[in-house]
């Protein structure tokens, strides 16, 4: 069997479209009989008539459904990374040199997505895949099919278009186990800005995130004014794998959520993994270069 | 299921049903109403789809209402089941799946239409139901999206088109065969025509039917009408009522006959009978197989003519006819009542004592009734007992069948064989497709005697007291009494005078002639015949290779055609982009490589200021159109374009 080769961007030849009949078409085909033996039995040449206009009506449907999928042109889009046991979500754009009606989309096994492709322009399918495991994802082959526009035929390919998405591990919530990178607790001094004690207001800067406005003020009608932290010195947080008991991968899922945790509370934290340090930091940036940490861990860096 | 197959559908079941309630109890269309309105109730989450139980009694119901409203199970009762089913099966519709087997039985019903009306009409109005049924068929395919039904309807009309030719190739080439087994008939309502039994009253029935009997195209010209005697069978069988056809099973088949003089080829297209025997010209043979001479020169077809049915005939009308004849056919065709009569037998010992020559006879009864005064009357009064001597000597009023059986009779009783023939005379000829349409109306009844050295010869008293009847029609012979079609006042037949009208009439005739003719007739024989005169296709593998050949050309055509290379084109906005582009190369300015549509646009306004606004409202909206939204591309676009051209000229 002709397969295509893998690509991001594919379309849609004569010969790797193929083409079965339904199971409509099957039931068709035997309604056809008991029409040619009334036909037959009654010498009746308008049943004749129908059922050979029945018949091709048939054999020009298999023409437009080959025909709905010819010069298809499928193109791979972003794919959002995901989290163990959730779903991730492939987009796929879809072309024509002209209009297509009623394109089904779907992975093998699953339900499929209806789509029409407009006079212009593409049209965009969100498929989504269940994550398993954490690190890459790699879609399966796309099935894309036709039944139009009877639904006795249906005209289908097989296509990959490289897709994947980065899963990372699952989140769960364990017993604590940040710790300080500096070791000691509670005896430092306040050493300039940061983000652990509280320390006052101020006036609102243009720079200052939303996240420590003091909405409460404002709503008061004191006017924007920013909570002070002062940050312990040398007190960042430290997230190492090695350091904890347990399991690699519940270990790799407390390291996620406790990452998670600590980028939403915004405080600056450090991760080692594997010999690897990342930060500390803080920020979307580090979040992201995390949790891609966690994911391939002992999987290697491929695709 | 999708809104737009819903609607198609119930749309579809009330055009597939509609035709039936001529032959099908017509509460059907209330249960179809009924059913459709609680789907659409479902569709809108009004009410749930019954639960089993009340399918149950639904069920229930209606096979009880068949069961009292049908006579016995026959085809009518199996078609008013198949209706009741396909109506039901809406209120068990939940999945697509479902709906199939809905428009299935659709189709199954048109079919099973055509066996109570193949007509054109009923034909081309069954294309109606056929395209709404295609079109929930396609409906079940399209997305959920909403679309207009008309597209949809549009697109299942392109299809049926394209499906056309091959449906040509298919009804030419595919091979007919006959009747693997016999089933149940349609009960034609009011069916009329000869019977193996007739009574004056039974003419008088027919002659007030103007329905088609059967149509005859002739090869060469039409012989005169004085010679078109239709004979359908012999009654010779007298019992002081009416004649009716001898019951003697065992006759000998074929009768001995020469045949003599020219042959006369025509091809009849006979409308459905429910009798065995078909009509011709004596003495009539055909190729048509299954059917055999009978005893009386009659065309007996194996099973009775439940359909349209063509075949070819040969005809000898000079041919002599059974020289020798046997003697248990001489005997029948000297049977008389013991008894009742008396004056007409009377009579004929009197003409059997004034001539000695049997035709000499004849032509004494003939003159008998050209000179004294007898009527041809479709009214004739009531008579007593003796029917022959009431009319021969009474009344002297009747038609064909009175004046045929009363010289039948006597013949008989002067100890001539004689013997009743019934059949059609005459017709009305349609010059513009030479041929001629026969009606129930031409019903007629003649005599044949029979002498050692002649055979079979045949006398018509008719012709002698109302000529007109043979030579112009009914409706002149009984122009005075006014009782041509008495009973039809709208009968378009009436108003043969009005020349238009007849136009019409025999127009829309002649079309009805080739359907029957090359359509409904078109059967194994015809098929053949027309295999080997038109394509040359003599045997079955010169068939089968013609099919597929035939088959395949208009399937690669559309395919090319649904392909299209020549017309493979970029979208609508690179296409108005490059007519931009190809609009201002013209004036010298050509995009250059890399340079963006936007600096290509103010490059252009800038060489060509008296047109900078259309150049940049045309860049900005393909701009828009491009990038910003993709859906409203067109119309602004060409108006930007073609302004831009106006103002370059």
């Amino acid at each position: 069997m002709r397969r295509l080769p893998a690509a991001r961007h594919v379309r849609l030849a004569p010969r790797q479209v193929f083409i079965l009949p339904t199971r409509a078409g099957w039931a068709l085909a035997a309604a056809v009989g008991p029409m040619l033996l009334v036909a037959v039995n009654y010498q009746n040449s308008p049943a004749y008539a129908l059922t050979f206009l029945l018949v091709s009506l048939a054999l020009v449907s298999l023409l437009h459904a080959w025909r709905t999928l010819l010069g298809v042109e499928l193109r791979a889009g972003p794919a959002e990374s995901t989290f163990a046991g959730q779903a991730a979500c492939f987009q796929i754009f879809l072309g024509a040199d002209s209009a297509r009606s009623a394109i089904a989309l779907g992975w093998p096994g699953m339900e499929r997505v209806l789509v029409d492709i407009p006079e212009t322009g593409e049209a965009r399918v969100e498929l989504l895949l269940p994550a398993l495991r954490r690190g890459w994802l790699v879609a399966p082959r796309l099935r894309v099919e036709s039944r139009f526009p009877l639904g006795l035929w249906v005209a289908w390919s097989g296509v990959d278009l490289q897709q994947q998405a980065l899963v990372y591990p699952q989140p769960t919530s364990g017993s604590p186990m940040r710790s300080r990178a500096g070791g000691g607790d509670g005896d430092g001094q306040p050493a300039g800005e940061g983000v652990d004690d509280f320390r006052g207001l101020r006036q609102h800067q243009p720079a200052d995130g939303a996240r420590r406005l003091d909405w409460k003020a404002f709503s008061r009608g004191q006017g924007l004014r920013v909570k002070e932290f002062a940050a312990w010195a040398g007190g960042d947080w430290l997230l190492d794998l090695d350091s904890l008991p347990g399991p690699l991968e519940e270990r790799l899922s407390r390291l996620c959520q406790a990452v998670l945790e600590l980028c939403s509370e915004g405080r600056p934290f450090e991760l080692r993994v594997a010999g690897k340090r990342l930060g500390p930091a803080i920020g979307a940036a580090h979040r992201e270069a995390c949790l891609r940490a966690l994911a391939l861990h002992g999987l290697g860096e491929a695709s | 299921m999708p809104r737009h197959a819903l609607s198609w559908l119930l749309t579809a079941q009330l055009l597939v049903i509609l035709p039936f309630v001529a032959y099908l109890p017509a509460w059907l269309v209330l249960l179809w109403l009924g059913c459709a309105a609680w789907r659409v109730q479902v569709y809108r989450m009004r009410v749930p789809l019954p639960p089993s139980w009340l399918k149950g009694l639904l069920l229930l119901a209606v096979l009880l209402g068949l069961a009292l409203s049908s006579s016995g199970f026959d085809l009518n009762a199996a078609a008013a089941l198949l209706v009741a089913a396909f109506i039901l099966k809406v209120l068990e519709m939940h999945r697509r799946r479902d709906a199939l087997v809905v428009v299935f039985l659709g189709f199954f019903v048109l079919v099973t239409g055509f066996l109570f009306d193949s007509g054109l009409l009923a034909t081309l109005y069954s294309l109606v139901p056929f395209v709404a049924l295609l079109a929930a068929l396609i409906g079940l395919q399209e997305s959920e999206l909403a679309r207009r039904p008309v597209r949809t309807l549009r697109l299942a009309g392109t299809l049926l088109l394209q499906a056309l030719p091959l449906l040509l190739v298919l009804f030419v080439l595919f091979p007919r065969l006959g009747p693997l087994w016999s089933l149940p008939q349609v009960k034609q309502q009011g069916v009329s025509g000869l019977s193996d039994r007739m009574a004056p009253g039974d003419i008088v029935e027919l002659s007030q039917s103007s329905a088609l009997a059967f149509r005859v195209g002739f090869d060469g010209a039409a012989p005169p009408r004085t010679e078109l005697y239709w004979r359908a069978l012999t009654l010779e069988r007298f019992d002081g009522r009416e004649w009716s056809q001898d019951a003697a099973p065992a006759w000998p088949s074929a009768p001995q006959w020469q045949a003599q003089g020219e042959p006369l080829r025509y091809s009849v297209v006979m409308e459905p009978s429910n009798r065995t025997w078909l009509y011709g010209l004596d003495v009539a043979q055909t190729e048509l197989p299954r059917v055999r001479q009978g005893a009386d020169f009659r065309l007996e077809h194996w099973r009775p003519v439940d359909q349209p049915l063509l075949y070819p005939v040969t005809s000898w009308p000079a041919a002599v006819r059974e020289l020798t004849a046997p003697a248990a056919t001489l005997q029948r065709a000297l049977q008389l009542p013991d008894a009742g009569n008396p004056q007409a037998r009377l009579w004929a010992r009197q003409l059997r004592a004034d001539h000695d020559q049997p035709q000499a006879l004849v032509q004494a009864m003939l003159s008998h009734f050209r000179e004294q005064p007898y009527v041809y009357s479709l009214r004739p009064p009531p008579v007593g007992v003796h029917i022959i001597d009431d009319f021969l000597f009474a009344s002297r009023k009747g038609f064909c069948l009175h004046y045929a059986g009363a010289m039948t009779f006597v013949l008989r009783a002067a100890g001539i064989p004689a013997r009743l023939v019934v059949g059609y005379q005459g017709g009305e000829y349609n010059p513009s497709g030479n041929y001629l349409t026969v009606r129930q109306f031409d019903a007629h009844a003649w005599v044949e005697y029979w002498l050692p050295e002649l055979g079979w010869q045949r006398v018509d008293p008719t012709f002698a007291v109302a000529p007109e009847r043979i030579e112009q029609g009914l409706e002149q012979a009984v122009d005075e009494e006014q009782s041509f079609l008495a009973d039809a006042p709208l009968n378009l037949l009436r108003y043969r005078d009005i020349s238009w009208l007849n136009g019409l009439r025999l127009g829309w005739e002649r079309i009805n002639y080739g359907w029957q003719r090359w359509v409904l007739g078109y059967q194994a024989d015809q098929q053949w015949r027309v295999l080997k005169e038109w394509f040359g296709i003599l045997d079955g593998r010169a068939l089968a290779g013609a099919l597929l050949l035939l088959l395949g050309a208009p399937l690669l055509l559309l395919t090319v055609w649904l392909i299209a290379p020549w017309r493979r084109r970029a979208d609508p906005l690179s296409r108005q982009y490059a007519r931009f582009e190809a609009l201002l190369a013209r004036h010298g300015l050509r995009r250059a490589i890399g340079e963006g549509p936007r600096d290509f646009a103010e490059r252009a306004a800038q060489a060509l200021a008296a047109q900078r606004e259309p150049i940049l409202t045309f860049a900005r909206l393909h701009e828009q159109a491009r990038y910003a939204d993709q859906s409203q591309s067109g119309h602004g676009l060409r108006a930007a374009l073609t302004r831009l051209r106006r103002c370059l000229r």
